[in-house]
């Protein structure tokens, strides 16, 4: 139907506009929030699939996980584990050649086991033999008396390196507080590269060091009368093959290591990929909640302009109805409207999303840059999206259409 | 294809009263007993606000009555829903206006073919009768041309072939030269008579224009909503 009659073009053309921008703006809100939102669900949801390991012991808080070395050995001697890894994240400071002290995270690890539970997009950034003196750092632990010879082996971040001009071979001081006096001498023996985080500007440490080494340095472990409880935060555990891709094999590993451990939460990357995938389900719902705020705004905005058209065209509608076309040719004429106006408005809200989306991955601060860059623009999603604006729309003009077959015709003509 | 034999339109104590906006019914129409038998060519004459469009609104199944019936060859129609009025007026009811009320966002040739199209007539069909009915009121050449690019006399000859685009039996013309000048009212009138007796179709014309209403065989003319002589005319 060509409108027009009665009203002025460019007012028409201009209620036109508006319309369409108002659905475009209903259409890219939802666009927005469940393309970033999905991307990010979708990106963090790999990170746990691709995570090396598949089981994860962990406590909170200073004590955090005990008898570290005991029970990452029974844990190993658990079929179906591959290999396990108890990790401590302590601050220490390093003290560079002729630099101030600087405080930097480090991570204490069992050497030949931590590459094992490393992800695979992180495999690459250490060598596969650590070199760190004691490959099963058993030697200087020596059950829990921590008699032994310290390997003094440590390896550090190749930004680390980088930063205060460290070289393969060289001596670095590293102590448990700023104090030189009381640091130890390490040998740098090899680096490791530093993996972009999710969020953050740099994920990982800046040193790594046999666990019991951390824990002299960390004051959890300096002699036979202090607190000796071989403390770590975590422990990394990653199965065979075959288990790893079995829920159920994987529960009863969970399971076996649970028992061991009532009282810590041990919990396999499967449960918690579910749980991020719930959790990502219910955000999506509520952002289609939220967005449903917007298309109704869209809606009514469209409703009114279809009205207003309605109104101004009344002599137009009513000359229709005098020559005999029937109700339904001017109500279908309405719907073709304002189908037309919302897939019109659909299409500038998909294409202003989209380019939204590519502005904040261009230049959005770091972690909205992040998020942008991970968007998925999944076309099922926004196909309904774009069916529901149109299914909105038929209400639209619904209410239209029912202005309109309420003209009286002798009136229109008038 | 031949046009269909137009009815035998009767008005049985038909009135028509609005309460639009009045404290009290306002009674437009009141007690009309009229027949207008196939083929006739009547005028309705009578002053400004007597009921004479109201009556051409009810004829042509624009309005329903508030009160008596019409039949259509015995068969009433006044009170049929709006749908079904809708359909009888598409198929044997053309209405010509005083202001053309052609569709100014449509070309002479489409707002023939306005009425056909809901007829579901095939676009070559139409297409080709409403270029022969341009033709027939001699507009041959502006198919393309919009209302605004016609002149007031040319705009009711097209007004006069959309009339007549689904063959109707009826004819219904309120003021049809209300707008034009001597010259095209007279071309109008011509056209009119002409297109009628070609057809044998029913021409019922209201106007206040007493020059106009000469050219109708039959006299009708109406005061205060009620008619007050109906002869034949020479």
């Amino acid at each position: 139907m060509r409108w027009g009659y009665g009203s002025s073009l460019r007012h028409l053309r201009l209620q036109q506009v508006l319309a369409i921008a108002a659905v475009g703006t209903a259409v890219a809100l939802p666009v927005v929030l469940v393309s970033v939102g999905g991307g990010v669900a979708a990106h963090e949801l790999a990170g746990l699939e691709n995570a090396g390991y598949q089981i994860v012991v962990s406590a909170a808080g200073a004590h955090g996980i005990v008898d570290s070395h005991n029970l990452t050995d029974r844990i190993r001697a658990i079929a179906s584990v591959a290999a396990a890894s108890p990790t401590l994240s302590l601050t220490v400071d390093v003290f560079p050649s002729g630099g101030s002290p600087t405080a930097v995270p480090a991570e204490g690890v069992i050497p030949d086991q931590f590459p094992a539970t490393l992800p695979p997009e992180e495999r690459d950034l250490f060598p596969s033999v650590l070199r760190l003196g004691d490959p099963t750092d058993a030697v200087h632990f020596d059950n829990g008396t921590y008699a032994g010879p310290a390997s003094n082996d440590v390896m550090i971040s190749t930004a680390l390196a980088a930063a205060h001009g460290i070289a393969n071979g060289t001596t670095l001081l590293i102590g448990g507080s700023d104090n030189r006096s009381q640091a130890v001498a390490y040998i740098v023996t090899g680096s490791f590269g530093a993996a972009s985080s999710l969020l953050g500007p740099v994920e990982g440490s800046a040193v790594l060091l046999p666990l019991s080494n951390l824990q002299v340095l960390g004051g959890l472990a300096t002699g036979p009368d202090a607190f000796q409880h071989d403390a770590s935060d975590t422990i990394e555990v990653s199965v065979t093959g075959g288990s790893s891709v079995d829920p159920a094999a994987l529960a009863q590993v969970r399971a076996q290591i649970q028992s061991l451990v009532p009282f810590y939460a041990v919990t396999s990357l499967g449960q918690e990929a579910q749980q991020l995938e719930s959790a990502s389900g219910v955000l999506t719902g509520f952002y289609l909640a939220l967005s449903s705020v917007g298309l109704t705004v869209g809606l009514l905005f469209l409703a009114l302009v279809l009205v207003r058209r309605v109104e101004s065209d009344r002599r137009s509608i009513g000359i229709r109805r005098a020559l005999g076309l029937p109700a339904g040719s001017i109500a279908r004429e309405i719907v073709l409207d304002g189908i037309r106006l919302a897939l019109l408005g659909a299409a500038v809200g998909v294409i202003g999303g989209y380019v939204l989306v590519e502005a904040l991955a261009a230049w959005g601060s770091s972690g909205v840059r992040l998020a942008a860059q991970w968007a998925r623009f999944d076309p099922v999603t926004i196909g309904a999206i774009v069916v529901g604006i149109v299914a909105l729309s038929l209400l639209a003009s619904g209410v239209a259409t029912r202005v309109a077959l309420r003209i009286e015709i002798t009136e229109a003509l008038r | 294809m031949s046009a269909p034999t137009p009815p035998r339109i009767e008005l049985a104590g038909v009135g028509r009263t609005y309460r639009v906006g009045e404290p009290e019914a306002v009674p437009a129409l009141r007690d009309i007993d009229w027949t207008i038998p196939p083929g006739e060519f009547v005028s309705v004459e009578g002053p400004s606000g007597c009921g004479k469009t109201t009556l051409l609104n009810l004829v042509g199944l624009l309005d329903a009555p508030t009160a008596g019936e019409i039949r259509w060859d015995g068969t009433p129609v006044g009170h049929r829903p709006d749908r079904e009025r809708a359909r009888l007026r598409l198929k044997g009811v053309g209405f010509i206006f005083q202001r053309f009320y052609l569709l100014p966002t449509l070309t002479a040739l489409e707002n023939i073919e306005l009425p056909m199209r809901a007829l579901r007539v095939p676009r070559a069909e139409r297409t080709r009768r409403a270029g022969d009915l341009l033709e027939e009121v001699g507009l041959h050449g502006k198919e393309r041309s919009f209302p605004h690019q016609l002149s007031g006399g040319e705009e009711q000859r097209v007004a006069v072939a959309r009339a007549l685009a689904n063959r109707p039996g009826v004819l219904l013309a309120d003021e049809p030269t209300g707008e034009l000048d001597s010259g095209n009212a007279a071309a109008i009138l011509a056209l009119l008579e002409r297109v009628r007796a070609d057809r044998d179709a029913t021409l019922v014309l209201v106007t206040h224009n007493p020059e106009v209403a000469r050219h109708a065989r039959r006299h009708v003319t109406m005061r205060d909503g009620r008619i007050a002589s109906d002869v034949p005319g020479a």
